[in-house]
């Protein structure tokens, strides 16, 4: 036997032939974005990973600032500690030492000898 | 036409036009504009090694002796500086330094580029960069520097303008001390900064040279160079060379020529002889120090002893060639003991010998010459690099089969130590052995490189060989002590003390013929405690071109000074204290 073509719900309204009874009865339609907006989108996002990537480049060249100049204040730094050991050893050295005020400024030394029993 | 379509083919001409352009630039021409955008955008430099110092022992503690400061040049350009200004400030910074005359340097205002200041020191470079002159710059460079001004000028060298270094240490070895250079290339920005950025970036560090410690003692050099300056004066010669050595491991204590030169300014010399190390590399021929290896060689062959004797007539003669002895006393006549004939320095004495090596009393043969050859040669290492590590020369001595004419004559010559080409170092070397107990060193300047401080890379001192016997070393050193005794310099030797040596006093060739005109004179003597083994060797050379010089009167007097200091210097002390 063919089922029930009409029949009235609940609440006195009719409903179509061929649904059964308690299904759902609600239709959902997909919506989708427009063409203009997903090409907004992805320039979008293109334009925010290139931004990360210039900030990462210019983050690495001020990295490369910095280096440089640490390199080049180290560079100072060791050519003024060489100067520095160059007028240290000047001042060391036997002649300057010899010829220093404190050493004309010393008494001869006199002859010493072994105490022998 | 319709102006459309002609505007049309119009565009597609350009258009084809700049495709077959771009074609041609990015797909022909790629190579060539890689190449070029790669000159524009990259940075490459070499990264300078820094050369290697050289010390010297103060003590235990290791002093820089050779040094490496950063100058500068100063340049100009001509067309850019303010010539009123420019004369007036950088005249006052520069002082002496400057090397141009400005007339010269703004004669032609077309040029850029006019050096004139050189070696600068920072301080000045640092008051002409604050001066902010327009058209002067600064170019810095390296330069060697020699604290000690001309301490151990010859055994140091120095460095070229092109950085290679040259004579001495500084020469020979060079290569340790220059390092290797190293690489830097990689992508720069407009301000040529290095940007870490590309995949191509090399850096390959620089390696510096290597410090060297020498093993000598900066003090007792100085005092060295110090007495042998006023023994020029003193005694009238213009050349002195001496040597002062441990002769239990072979290491050269002091190493001194006179003259010498400032390395820092080593083209202000008269002539390319300062630069010559005497002591290695000017053999020249030893004398009668040559006895010692001599009556050594008898020895340990078992032909002669101290008391052997043999008929003096203060001349013998070989191949029909008289050999005289230096001194003709008549005392001498007769029956002489080898003791006296080395007091005496009998050159009658040491042909002798070389009869005895032979097995015979009044003939020189072949045993004698190759036991000789052998002993002088293979033994002593006479005639042969010590290996130092210094240029040296080889010198001469000839092997019995190398002498055309006069073979005889020429080994009796050579017991007395003519006819031979010696440096001082193969003489102090192989005295050495004779004296410490037969044990031949390798003769060593360096005492190893300097490393975070510490002297790493020490070559272990070992025994190369042994020349002689304990028993002829003992022998040899009594008779070298009984010598000095009688050789007139008793008395100044202080009580307690064992000392030792021998004159020595050669001709010297000129024009192919012995020269009675000119001799050079030699001493080399031990010292040390009574008793123990001998603590140094010092040996002295005097001469000047065209004067004579003695062993005895000019050599020894020089030794006996030097002796004094090292004796004190190295707190020897006498036996019994």
């Amino acid at each position: 036997m063919r089922p029930q073509a009409t029949y009235t719900t609940r609440r006195g309204t009719t409903m179509s032939t061929s649904w059964s009874r308690n299904q759902n009865i609600v239709r959902h339609k997909a919506k989708s974005l427009g063409t203009i907006s997903n090409t907004m989108i992805v320039g979008m996002l293109v334009l925010i990973v290139g931004l990360i990537y210039v900030a990462q480049g210019t983050q690495a060249t001020n990295y490369d600032y910095e280096l440089s100049a640490i390199d080049d204040e180290i560079a100072e730094l060791e050519a003024r500690k060489e100067d520095l050991a160059v007028e240290k050893a000047r001042l060391t050295s036997i002649a300057s030492t010899e010829n220093s005020e404190v050493a004309n400024n010393m008494e001869s030394a006199t002859n010493s000898g072994f105490v022998t029993e | 036409m319709s102006r459309n379509r002609f505007l049309k083919f119009g565009l597609l001409a350009v258009m084809a036009v700049i495709v077959a352009r771009l074609f041609f630039i990015q797909i022909v021409q790629h190579d060539y504009w890689t190449e070029k955008a790669a000159a524009q955008q990259t940075l490459q430099y070499t990264l300078r090694a820094e050369r290697g110092e050289i010390y010297m022992m103060d003590g235990d503690e290791p002093v820089a002796v050779a040094m490496n400061s950063t100058v500068y040049t100063v340049i100009v350009d001509p067309m850019l500086a303010d010539p009123n200004e420019t004369k007036a400030k950088l005249t006052e910074i520069l002082g002496d330094k400057r090397v141009a005359e400005w007339d010269d340097v703004f004669a032609d205002r077309s040029l850029r580029y006019y050096i004139v200041g050189n070696n600068v020191e920072r301080k000045a470079a640092e008051k002409v960069a604050e001066a902010e002159l327009d058209g002067v710059w600064l170019q810095a460079n390296t330069k060697r520097v020699y604290p000690e001004g001309g301490l151990a000028s010859t055994v140091l060298g120095f460095v070229n303008a092109e950085g290679v270094g040259q004579y001495g240490i500084e020469g020979a070895l060079n290569d340790e001390l220059t390092g290797k250079d190293g690489l830097l290339k990689t992508v720069k920005d407009v301000n040529n900064v290095a940007l870490s950025i590309g995949d191509d970036n090399v850096k390959v560090p620089a390696e510096d040279g290597d410090d060297i410690v020498l093993t000598i003692d900066r003090n007792m050099q100085y005092q060295v160079e110090k007495i042998l300056v006023e023994q020029t004066k003193t005694l009238g010669y213009k050349n002195i060379s001496a040597l002062v050595m441990n002769p239990n491991n072979g290491e050269i204590l002091a190493m001194a020529n006179v003259p010498g030169y400032d390395p820092a300014d080593f083209g202000n010399v008269e002539g390319a002889e300062e630069y010559v190390n005497h002591v290695v590399e000017d053999p020249y021929e030893p004398a009668s120090v040559c006895k010692t290896f001599a009556f050594a060689t008898g020895m340990e062959y078992g032909v002669m002893t101290a008391s052997s004797t043999f008929n003096n007539e203060n001349v013998t003669y070989v191949d029909n060639w008289p050999i005289k002895n230096s001194t003709q006393k008549t005392e001498l006549l007769g029956m002489v003991d080898m003791q006296t004939a080395f007091n005496w320095s009998l050159n009658t004495g040491s042909t002798q010998v070389l009869r005895w090596l032979g097995g015979s009393e009044t003939e020189i043969n072949a045993q004698g010459r190759d036991r000789l050859y052998d002993y002088y040669y293979n033994h002593f290492g006479l005639g042969q690099a010590t290996g130092i590590e210094l240029y040296e020369s080889v010198g001469l001595v000839y092997a019995p089969d190398e002498v055309e004419y006069g073979v005889d004559s020429t080994y009796a010559n050579m017991t007395f130590g003519q006819n031979m080409q010696v440096t001082m170092l193969q003489v102090a070397a192989a005295f050495s052995s004779v004296i410490n107990g037969g044990e031949f060193y390798t003769p060593t300047i360096v005492k190893g490189k300097l490393k975070d401080g510490e002297i790493v890379d020490a070559t272990p001192r070992k025994v190369v060989r042994k020349t002689v016997t304990q028993e002829t070393s003992a022998a040899m050193r009594e008779m070298l002590y009984n010598t000095r005794r009688a050789y007139r310099a008793n008395g100044t030797d202080k009580a307690g003390y064992y000392i030792g040596g021998k004159t020595g006093t050669a001709q010297v060739i000129k024009d192919g013929e012995y020269s009675f005109d000119e001799t050079v004179a030699t001493y080399i003597g031990f010292g040390g405690t009574e008793g123990e083994n001998p603590a140094y060797v010092i040996m002295v050379r005097v001469w000047e071109d065209g004067k004579t010089a003695g062993g005895e009167a000019q050599a020894l007097p020089v030794f006996n000074v030097l002796n004094a200091y090292v004796q004190d210097y190295l707190k020897i002390k006498p036996s019994g204290n």
